[in-house]
């Protein structure tokens, strides 16, 4: 499919039973929705431990509390659980998957034709959806940014920052230095609040951690929040 | 005589009428989930209109009858009460506006369905989709928008505008 960029993969890391749908069933719509179970029965990703609760989600939620159909991106693969818990928060979400391109080092995205290959950002762009300008109150980035190599990050938050919306923020997982491995590992959300995630990876990140004023220099003079976990990254709100 | 009791032994008998097993509801269920787990199609979904592999159809498509999708379609489809399912082969490029959607192959363009859409692991999607249920299979491509049906929007998506165009009743 022309444009397409990231290629459907298999979830080996989450394995994942098929259906579950989320439908909308009281008149305070995104308050109180009901989940049903699919045709094959109930569906999550399969959890490799339990799952986190996010102080960076719960600030998050606290901003987002008056507005009643936030819009969101989601740059990971598409999860179900991740999908359901925002569409019952009466979220309208966009949906690319830039994680896979980036974790595979996908040839489409490289320009090997030099001595040093080149990370063609407009290409990668170009799987974004059609967003309005300044429209979304979230962007779900997880661990994009420990992907993709430095040069080309200032275009890629500066385009997710001609999205948000003013007060938008952008949620990032960004590693510890120490963390060495687990680029391929999948999160997705259990709840408003609560993350959770696959199997431990052992795939080794391809670059040096993003350090907090690195962080700052991205974000430009935006206001960063950064919030502490055990888990070897640290959870990061720039907000524009 | 010996030879006539020959011939009355050896002569056929007359088929016995086997009487016809009870029709029951129970047995009538049970053969539309045969075919259900056969075709991998919804229940709902068991006699719909076919659209080939081999066909190519460009233009509007509206009708009163489910529509299963295994050639090309370009243009908007509007099934408002039924059922359309693309099927593993089938290809959209257009809109689709259904009572439930379920796609197995590759559309293009935007979905909308009063009920659900259900994208099975071999789908492609490129689009928005806005329904009351959404549910998505491992392995599916998707990308675009999500948006739940909400009341204000239940009556944009019935006013939808009959095609002017190419109708096809099916």
């Amino acid at each position: 499919m022309a444009g397409r960029g990231g290629q459907r993969h298999e979830q080996a890391s989450a394995r994942l039973a098929p259906l579950t749908e989320t439908k909308e069933r009281g008149p305070n719509e995104g308050l109180e929705m009901s989940v049903t179970a699919g045709q094959q029965g109930r569906t999550k990703p399969t959890r490799a431990g339990p799952a986190t609760a996010s102080a960076a989600l719960e600030w998050l939620w606290q901003q987002l509390h008056d507005v009643p159909h936030p819009h969101m991106l989601d740059c990971g693969p598409i999860c179900q659980a991740t999908v359901d818990v925002l569409l019952r928060r009466g979220a309208k979400l966009y949906v690319t998957d830039l994680m896979t391109p980036a974790r595979e080092g996908n040839s489409q995205f490289w320009d090997r034709r030099g001595k040093v290959p080149v990370f063609r950002l407009h290409d990668f762009l170009a799987q974004l959806p059609e967003i309005p300008e300044e429209s979304l109150s979230a962007i779900f980035c997880w661990h994009l940014l420990d992907l993709l190599p430095r040069d080309v990050l200032p275009g890629l938050v500066d385009r997710f920052f001609s999205c948000l919306q003013p007060g938008g923020v952008l949620f990032c997982l960004l590693r510890e230095p120490y963390l060495a491995a687990g680029a391929e590992m999948m999160w997705w959300l259990e709840n408003l609040t609560t993350l959770a995630t696959g199997r431990e990876g052992n795939k080794p990140f391809p670059y040096p951690a993003l350090s907090n004023r690195e962080m700052e220099r991205l974000a430009r003079s935006r206001s960063i929040k950064t919030f502490l976990t055990r888990s070897g990254r640290r959870e990061v709100l720039a907000i524009k | 005589m010996w030879w006539e009791k020959k011939s009355r032994s050896i002569a056929p008998r007359e088929p016995q009428p086997v009487p016809a097993p009870p029709v029951t509801p129970q047995s009538e269920n049970s053969m539309v989930e045969a075919m259900s787990r056969a075709s991998d199609l919804p229940a709902a979904n068991q006699n719909p209109t076919l659209l080939g592999q081999s066909v190519v159809l460009r233009g509007d498509l509206s009708g009163k009858e489910d529509l299963l999708i295994e050639g090309q379609f370009e243009g908007t489809l509007s099934l408002q009460e039924h059922c359309v399912t693309v099927g593993p082969h089938g290809q959209v490029k257009g809109e689709i506006h259904a009572r439930q959607v379920v796609i197995q192959g590759s559309v293009s363009g935007n979905v909308s369905a009063r009920e659900k859409i259900e994208i099975r692991k071999t789908g492609e999607v490129v689009g928005d989709l806005v329904a009351a249920g959404i549910a998505i299979e491992d392995g599916a491509y998707f990308k675009g928008s999500i948006d739940i049906l909400r009341e204000q929007n239940q009556e944009a998506a019935r006013s939808f505008p009959a095609a002017s165009a190419l109708k096809a009743e099916t």
